[in-house]
C-alpha cells in the first residue's frame, strides 16, 4: 500500500502540478475565464457533455469507427505487407509506391476521399483506414525481411516450401515485429480519424463534438473532448497495446529467456 | 556397403572473399558411421556441413546422399543448429510436430511419433512448454528430437553444443553418444572443440583454414561407451593441437615470404 502510494506521487507530480497551476491562474483571474476555463469548469462541462449532449454516443461512434477502420487497415496492409515481401519483382515494384504514399500525411487524401464518398463518416472512414494501412504494409515488410535466417533454415531443412512455410513460419515469426507495427499504425490511425472528424464535422464523433465546441466559442468544451481523447489514447496505448507487446515479447523469447 | 553419404571434390568461394571458404574436398561417411569436421573458425566446416544438408550449393564437385546427388534439402537428412533454431512461438510437441507437419504426415501417427521422439530425449514431461521456458540444454535436446522425428539416415550436426556450459555439454555429449547406439544413424558433426570431436566419433576430419581443407583424417576404434578422459583420447587431441600449430606456424610464414616479395 506504501509502495503503491510512493507510485503514485513519483508519476503523478508533475501533472497535479500542472493542474495546480491551471487552476492558480485561473481562480486569480489572470486570464479571461473565455479564453482559459478553470480545471474545475472543465471537469463539470465534460459531466454535462456526458449527460446532457449524450457525449457517449459521439464517443462510441468515434472508437467503433477507429476499431473498423483500424481492423481493415491492418488487414490489408498485412496482405500487401506480405506480398511484397514473397517476391524480388513484387518488392522492387511496391515498395516505392507505398513509401512514396507514407511521405503524403494521410489527411491530405480526404478531400479525396470526401470527393469520392460524400461529405460524411464513411469518408472519415476510409481515411482512417489508409492511414492505418500504410505504416501497417511497411511494418509487415520489414517484418518479413527480420526473419532470423537460422529459422528460415530449419524450416527449409524440415521440408517446409511455399504457402506452407509463409503461414507456419515466416508470419508467425514476424509477430513481434507486426505488433510494433500495429502499435504505430495505431496512433496513425487515431491521427487520422481525429484530423478527419474535426473537418467532417457533421458526422457523429469526437472530432465533431471539438469543432462544435470551435465554432459556438466554449473552450471548456473544446477541453473536455481533448480530456477524453487524451484517456482513449493513453488507455488504449498502456492498457491493450503495451500488454499485447510485452506478452509477445515473453513468449516469442525477446525477453525473459534463459 | 554402399556409403551413406560421398562428399565429391565440393569446393566454395564467397561472394566478396579471395580464398576460398573451402577448397575441393572428398569424404565418405558410412552408413551409421560417426563423423565429426573439426577445426577453427573459418575452416568451412560449417560451409560444408551446409552443402550436405542441401541449404548451400557448392561451386564444384557435389554431394551424394543415400545415392542420390543433393540438390536441396531431404527427408533423409535432418540437421540439428547451433542455437537450437527451435520455433519460439510453438510448444515443444508443436516444434517436434513440425517437420512431420511439412511432409504432410496424418495426425494420429504424427502424435506417436512426437511422444517417441521427445521420449528418446526425455523430454516427454515438458512437451506443452514452449522454448523460453526451458534451459539451453534442453531446447538443444528439444532440437535433436526435431531432427529424429524424420526418421532421418543421415544426422547432420552444426556445432550443437557450442553454445551450452561446459557441464550441460558433458551431459549432451553422454546424450548423443547414447542416441546414436541406439539408432546407428551416420553421423556428421561439426564442432571446434577436439576433444569432443575424438569422444563422440569414428573418424575425425581436422580442417584447416585459409583456405578451408582437411588436414589429416583419424580414424578412432576405441570402443564404446567412451570416457572423456581416456588417454588414447588425449594422445589424438594433443596430435591435432599439434597439427593446428604446424598450420598457424606455416601461414605465418606464408605471409611474411608474401610480405617480403611484395616489399
Amino acid at each position: 500500500m506504501k509502495q503503491f502510494a510512493w507510485q503514485v506521487v513519483r508519476k503523478g507530480w508533475f501533472i497535479a502540478l500542472v493542474i495546480f497551476l491551471w487552476w492558480l491562474i485561473t481562480a486569480t483571474a489572470w486570464v479571461d475565464p473565455y479564453k482559459l476555463p478553470g480545471p474545475g469548469d472543465v471537469l463539470s462541462t465534460l459531466g454535462a457533455l456526458f449527460t446532457e449532449r449524450a457525449l457517449m454516443h459521439d464517443l462510441g461512434a468515434t472508437l467503433l469507427r477507429l476499431v473498423e477502420g483500424f481492423g481493415i487497415g491492418v488487414v490489408a496492409g498485412v496482405l500487401l505487407g506480405v506480398l511484397t515481401g514473397a517476391a524480388p519483382f513484387l518488392e522492387d515494384g511496391i515498395r516505392p509506391v507505398i513509401a512514396g504514399l507514407q511521405a503524403v500525411p494521410t489527411i491530405a487524401f480526404l478531400p479525396l476521399a470526401i470527393l469520392w464518398f460524400g461529405f460524411n463518416g464513411t469518408a472519415v472512414l476510409v481515411i482512417t483506414a489508409f492511414g492505418t494501412f500504410k505504416p501497417m504494409a511497411i511494418a509487415t515488410y520489414s517484418a518479413i525481411h527480420q526473419v532470423s535466417p537460422t529459422l528460415l533454415m530449419a524450416g527449409r531443412s524440415m521440408g517446409a516450401r511455399g504457402l506452407f512455410m509463409q503461414r507456419t513460419l515466416i508470419v508467425p515469426a514476424s509477430v513481434p515485429n507486426l505488433v510494433t507495427g500495429l502499435k504505430l499504425s495505431w496512433s496513425f490511425a487515431w491521427r487520422a480519424l481525429m484530423a478527419a472528424e474535426i473537418v467532417v464535422a457533421g458526422a457523429q464523433g469526437l472530432g465533431g463534438v471539438l469543432e462544435l465546441g470551435r465554432e459556438i466559442g466554449a473552450i471548456d468544451v473544446v477541453m473536455a473532448v481533448i480530456i477524453v481523447i487524451l484517456v482513449v489514447g493513453i488507455v488504449t496505448e498502456q492498457l491493450f497495446f503495451t500488454r499485447l507487446e510485452r506478452w509477445v515479447n515473453r513468449r516469442w523469447g525477446l525477453v525473459g529467456a534463459r | 556397403m554402399a556409403a551413406a553419404l560421398r562428399v565429391i571434390d565440393v569446393s566454395k568461394t564467397y561472394a566478396r572473399s579471395d580464398q576460398p571458404a573451402l577448397t575441393a574436398t572428398s569424404f565418405d561417411v558410412q552408413p551409421g558411421e560417426f563423423t565429426s569436421l573439426v577445426g577453427p573458425s573459418g575452416c568451412g566446416k560449417s560451409t560444408l556441413l551446409a552443402m550436405i544438408a542441401g541449404l548451400l550449393m557448392p561451386d564444384t564437385g557435389s554431394v551424394e546422399a543415400l545415392g542420390e546427388k543433393v540438390t536441396g534439402p531431404g527427408k533423409g537428412r535432418a540437421i540439428v543448429f547451433q542455437d537450437a533454431a527451435l520455433f519460439p512461438w510453438l510448444t515443444l510437441e508443436r516444434n517436434v510436430e513440425y517437420g512431420l507437419r511439412a511432409h504432410g504426415v496424418a495426425k494420429a501417427e504424427r502424435r506417436e511419433k512426437v511422444q517417441q521422439a521427445l521420449r528418446m530425449v526425455h523430454l516427454d514431461d515438458v512437451a506443452s512448454k514452449h522454448p523460453y521456458e526451458l534451459s539451453g540444454g534442453m531446447r538443444q535436446r528439444a532440437s535433436i528430437a526435431r531432427a529424429l522425428v524424420l526418421e532421418p539416415k543421415i544426422l547432420l550436426m552444426d556445432e550443437p553444443f557450442s553454445s551450452l556450459d561446459a557441464q550441460t555439454r558433458v551431459v549432451l555429449q553422454d546424450e548423443v553418444q547414447r542416441i546414436w547406439l541406439e539408432t546407428k544413424l551416420a553421423v556428421v558433426f561439426v564442432t571446434h572443440n577436439l576433444i569432443e570431436a575424438a569422444f563422440l566419433s569414428d573418424t575425425v576430419h581436422l580442417l584447416s583454414s585459409s583456405p578451408g581443407r582437411i588436414i589429416k583424417t583419424y580414424a578412432i576404434d576405441i570402443p564404446r561407451p567412451r570416457d572423456e578422459a581416456d588417454p588414447a583420447l588425449l594422445d589424438i587431441r594433443h596430435d591435432m593441437l599439434e597439427r593446428l600449430r604446424a598450420e598457424v606456424t606455416d601461414a605465418a610464414r606464408r605471409r611474411a615470404e608474401i610480405a617480403e616479395v611484395t616489399a
